[in-house]
């Protein structure tokens, strides 16, 4: 116990899990919001417990089968490279067209709708908290303990304030790439090798992960257009 | 006929501008037109809108608009000044120069700092982005 605590990696690990939990928990937190919101407020209580639960459920069975498959030869190369593409998304503009699945009037769609959506999207959350854990199961735990506060109450404060201020998206996908790059030469395979012919790799490729996850970004970044869109139009009293 | 853009967060601040805004209109000789504007940061991702509908999405935007709009629009009221609401959605600094321009505002009157003053100490302003962007003259309240 000591010694976990005095190893500067757990500390490391658990700084990247937070930052990585933030950064990737909100969509989760909105589906909530969102799937919820036309709902009569005692069944809004409801659905949101089931559907946390059921979230919360799911994202243990994904991050105990990630943890599994990342032991696999080869599997973590291809999880280090599908981090850095999840790290690269972050940075680019998104305009995805809207023609969502109908969340439904009632409760059960909503649960749907917030189950099916954490499926889909906690993968990111779940594969950058499996990478920074470094197969540390006590990590493991606090990353996915820590990540239900965010879904369920986290709101929509985080994604605000990552909207206001896009600095804050740039670090956490250069740290995103810098743990896709650990995973690369952390590889059951790929490891022994890097540390018979060029363990200079094992610091190098993190950080050039990182690097080229923010080049990429940058490069491929277009600025939001600003359009004027007038929501209140149809509600303009005459005075 | 003069018009204000005047642009509010909901925050203490940005009711300060609503304020001064509404002391501007009251003083001035010529007749004021204000346009209050709430702008909502599209923190809706492709991913989400995946699962979530257009107009529920809509709505979303609608409704915090609304709550950000309320002090403001209730100051408004309560001085018998006319005023229009508008409820954008985009990048709030260009989304509010963008603003002024369509409604052909001669002056921005906003809070010189919104919600979180500590980050916009740290990595700037809505305000000043706001300042650089328009080519009219923008008051900042304090």
């Amino acid at each position: 116990m000591i010694e976990w605590l005095n190893n500067p990696q757990t500390w490391t690990g658990l700084m990247q899990i937070v930052i990585a939990d933030i950064l990737l928990s909100g969509d989760n937190a909105l589906v909530i919001a969102l799937a919820c919101r036309s709902l009569p407020a005692h069944q809004q209580k409801r659905a949101i417990v089931f559907g946390g639960a059921a979230a919360i459920g799911l994202r243990v069975m994904l991050t105990a089968v990630a943890v599994y498959l990342l032991t696999l030869p080869f599997l973590k190369v291809v999880g280090g490279l599908l981090l850095l593409w999840i790290a690269v998304k972050l940075l680019l503009p998104e305009e995805g067209h809207g023609d969502g699945i109908q969340g439904g009037g009632n409760m059960w769609g909503a649960i749907k709708t917030i189950v099916l959506a954490d499926l889909v999207m906690s993968v990111d959350n779940v594969l950058a908290v499996a990478g920074a854990a470094h197969g540390d199961i006590a990590l493991l735990v606090i990353g996915l303990l820590l990540s239900i506060p965010l879904i369920i109450y986290g709101s929509t404060m985080i994604l605000k304030l990552i909207a206001r201020f896009p600095l804050i998206v740039t670090l956490g996908a250069a740290m995103l790439g810098y743990i896709g790059g650990e995973m690369l030469v952390g590889d059951v395979r790929v490891a022994p090798w890097v540390e018979a012919h060029a363990p200079m790799l094992h610091s190098l490729v993190p950080i050039l992960g990182a690097i080229l996850v923010v080049a990429f970004g940058k490069l491929f970044a277009a600025k939001p257009a600003a359009k004027v869109v007038d929501l209140a139009a149809d509600e303009q009293q005459a005075h | 006929m003069k018009k204000i853009l005047l642009p509010v967060d909901g925050s203490d601040n940005s009711q300060r501008a609503v304020e001064a805004a509404i002391g501007q209109a009251k003083g001035s000789s010529e007749p004021v037109e204000i346009h209050l504007l709430n702008v909502q940061a599209p923190i809706i991702s492709g991913d989400v809108k995946m699962f979530i509908a257009e107009d529920q999405i809509k709505a979303y935007y609608h409704d915090e608009g609304i709550k950000a709009l309320a002090k403001a629009r209730a100051a408004l009221d309560a001085a018998g000044i006319a005023y229009a609401f508008h409820i954008g959605v985009g990048p709030i600094a260009e989304t509010i120069a963008a603003y002024a321009k369509e409604k052909g505002c001669g002056q921005v009157v906003m809070g010189a700092r919104g919600l979180g003053s500590l980050t916009g100490l740290l990595l700037g302003s809505v305000t000043t982005k706001v300042a650089h962007l328009v080519d009219v003259p923008v008051t900042l309240v304090k």
